[in-house]
């Protein structure tokens, strides 16, 4: 029992976390079609931004929490504004080819100005508590992870309706022309996009920082490959379809761990990896795609 | 006499032609003033420009793009190297091989063929379920490939060794074979470039319903395409191992992707010829900011020395490319059209 409650929280904070970075890829996508690979770097960029505040301002956890969500803020609009806007409109490939560049410039300069081997950043790691209930023994960094994130997903759900700019990049997924013929500015917009998607990356770097304690200049390309996955699994430019792949890699990512053997630990990546390929076989464009019709933007 | 071949096809055996030119070029400059450690680099440089090739038939062609082709010429090179090397070494180098992999050893001949030959089913296999995805998917199930591969030569040390090195390869290869295996990769990639297959997979990709409705067997085009592509990474791959006679499963993953994709489109994909200078542009400017980044004295100034530059220059070639050359510098050029005196209507 106890092992059981113990995994499905496992399965819970890992789905959690590839779930927030996978909706930030996807709200970029649903708008303007880019796959934002380069989403793992600011993810790194807010990992190096508490060094650097930590070592010129404060050591005060709350301020440098505050610190890593408005650097990959900045970070993503800053992203948007001088790399990607060039690429806007163009097709898939040259995005995605695009990304890739931006992501592998910001992980060399990562290395050139930063250094290649690992540095410490330990101030949010009094996050990970061991707290006892009767039996169960859980980590409270997992807690605290699954809860942000299902709060994260419920204002971000709040703003997409409730408010105008939420409901011009809602409208924008669809059809991008008419909501500017409506009236509302493309780029206020498009930064609208990559901003959520800075807050979000944002947020999952305080709990992969919480957990790591370090950073080091490829820390973001593992988990936005995971992201990605989850963002095929579910449907490209589905947000539903994004949180439904997270936690569903999550979880599959436990199971394949409890299943396998010990011995076979270094198979759980493959394992998952065929598992993701069996999927697309059986719905080529993941399992929660928008309906398309003739006209949609893809 | 009615040719054999039609007027682009011919253009192509031209084209072709020239390109082998430059590439005899470059290693008869090697050959006249290089210095030793140089043939390394050329050789290096001729296998990417094999891998790039061969990426050019698949992700060229039909403008889809894959990242699998690492995974394809790891498994080529370690089907190789295993078969190859003398069954007295891998007593030595891998002990415990299940299925008595370590108590055979074969020609160098067979083992290649037995490498192309299971690259080959490999490609076929995993080419059934890719040419039936759309863009992304492709991209996706290519990445899945690549990390399978991976994680399989990673954990299965006792065959693959892992992140060390399997040793004791002969090295039978040196730069006569691999400049010849480049000449007839070029002229195999632009013939099927030109041919009625390679004609068809670029109607595909400029415009897929209309293909469809012509009558072209969508699939068919681009599984023929993906399987031939494998084959070009096998050769790759056999040509690797058969030259530095030990092989690791580091080098087959993502950073060898994209520096090879980043070849391809500096030069610009839908192009043999893009595929060949972008090869070699980048090859030459990775070796000079390699250098650079040692922290050379430049002109009476010590320069610092410099991690990461190379991969930032690797980088700011993609974006650049992408932003302001999308078609890369041949677009949907080859070099012959270079010389052609432009026409009314062309």
């Amino acid at each position: 029992m106890d092992y059981a409650i113990q995994q499905t929280l496992n399965a819970l904070s890992f789905g959690a976390e590839y779930a927030l970075i996978a909706l930030g890829l996807a709200i970029v996508f649903s708008i303007m079609g880019l796959v934002n690979f380069a989403h793992g770097e600011v993810v790194a960029f807010g990992g190096y931004s508490m060094v650097i505040v930590s070592t010129l301002l404060t050591n005060s956890p709350w301020i440098l929490m505050a610190g890593v969500l408005i650097a990959c803020v900045v970070a993503s609009v800053a992203l948007e504004r001088v790399a990607f806007r060039t690429v806007r409109g163009a097709d898939l490939t040259t995005g995605l080819l695009t990304a890739f560049g931006v992501s592998i410039i910001l992980q060399n300069l990562f290395l050139l100005l930063g250094s290649p081997r690992p540095m410490a950043a330990t101030q949010f790691i009094f996050l990970d508590k061991t707290l006892t209930f009767g039996s169960v023994r859980v980590s409270s960094l997992q807690i605290y992870e699954t809860l942000a994130t299902f709060v994260a997903i419920g204002i971000l759900m709040t703003f997409l309706r409730k408010t105008t700019l939420g409901m011009a990049m809602r409208a924008a997924s669809l059809d991008f022309e008419m909501v500017r013929l409506c009236g509302i500015r493309a780029n206020r917009v498009i930064a609208g996009a990559f901003a959520i998607s800075g807050l979000l990356a944002g947020l999952a770097c305080i709990f992969i920082m919480a957990r790591r304690g370090s950073v080091q200049p490829h820390m973001g390309f593992d988990p936005v490959l995971v992201a990605f996955v989850a963002c095929v699994i579910g449907g490209f430019g589905s947000l539903p379809g994004a949180v439904l792949g997270g936690f569903l890699l999550g979880i599959a990512e436990v199971v394949v761990l409890v299943l396998l053997p010990q011995s076979a630990g270094g198979m759980a990546q493959a394992a998952v990896f065929t598992m993701v390929a069996l999927v697309l076989i059986w719905r080529p464009d993941g399992i929660l795609s928008p309906a398309r019709e003739k006209g949609d933007k893809i | 006499m009615r040719l054999p071949l039609n007027q682009d096809q011919r253009k192509g055996l031209v084209g072709a032609a020239l390109l082998s030119v430059i590439v005899l070029a470059i290693v008869g400059t090697y050959a006249l003033w290089g210095e030793s450690y140089q043939a390394r680099i050329l050789y290096a440089t001729f296998v990417n420009l094999l891998v790039v090739v061969g990426l050019q038939v698949f992700t060229g062609n039909a403008n889809i793009t894959g990242f699998s082709h690492a995974a394809f010429m790891g498994i080529a090179a370690y089907a190789a190297a295993i078969c190859v090397t003398p069954a007295a070494m891998k007593l030595i180098s891998l002990p415990d091989a299940p299925w008595g992999l370590n108590a055979f050893d074969l020609s160098p001949i067979v083992s290649a063929m037995i490498a192309l030959a299971i690259t080959g089913v490999l490609g076929l296999l995993t080419g059934l379920i890719v040419v039936r995805l759309s863009g992304v998917g492709v991209t996706i199930v290519s990445i899945a490939i690549l990390v399978i591969v991976h994680s399989i030569f990673l954990h299965r040390t006792d065959i693959f060794k892992g992140n060390q090195a399997l040793f004791g390869i002969p090295k039978v290869f040196g730069l006569p074979h691999i400049t010849g295996l480049v000449i007839i990769a070029i002229f195999a990639a632009r013939l099927f470039r030109e041919s009625a297959i390679g004609l068809q997979l670029r109607a595909c990709a400029d415009d897929e319903a209309g293909a469809r409705s012509m009558g072209v067997d969508v699939y068919r085009v681009r599984l023929i395409a993906w399987v031939l592509g494998t084959m070009f990474f096998a050769t790759a791959g056999i040509a690797y191992a058969f030259f530095l006679g030990t092989i690791s499963a580091r080098p087959f993953y993502f950073n060898f992707v994209f520096l090879t994709v980043a070849m391809l489109i500096l030069g610009g994909l839908r192009s043999v010829s893009g595929a060949v200078f972008g090869t070699l542009l980048i090859s030459i400017g990775l070796e000079v900011v390699r250098w650079l980044e040692t922290g050379p004295t430049l002109a009476g100034l010590k320069l610092p020395q410099m991690l990461g530059l190379s991969g930032l220059l690797l980088g700011v070639v993609i974006v650049a490319v992408m932003a302001f050359l999308p078609n890369g510098i041949m677009g949907n050029r080859e070099i012959e059209d270079l010389f052609r005196r432009k026409t009314k209507g062309d």
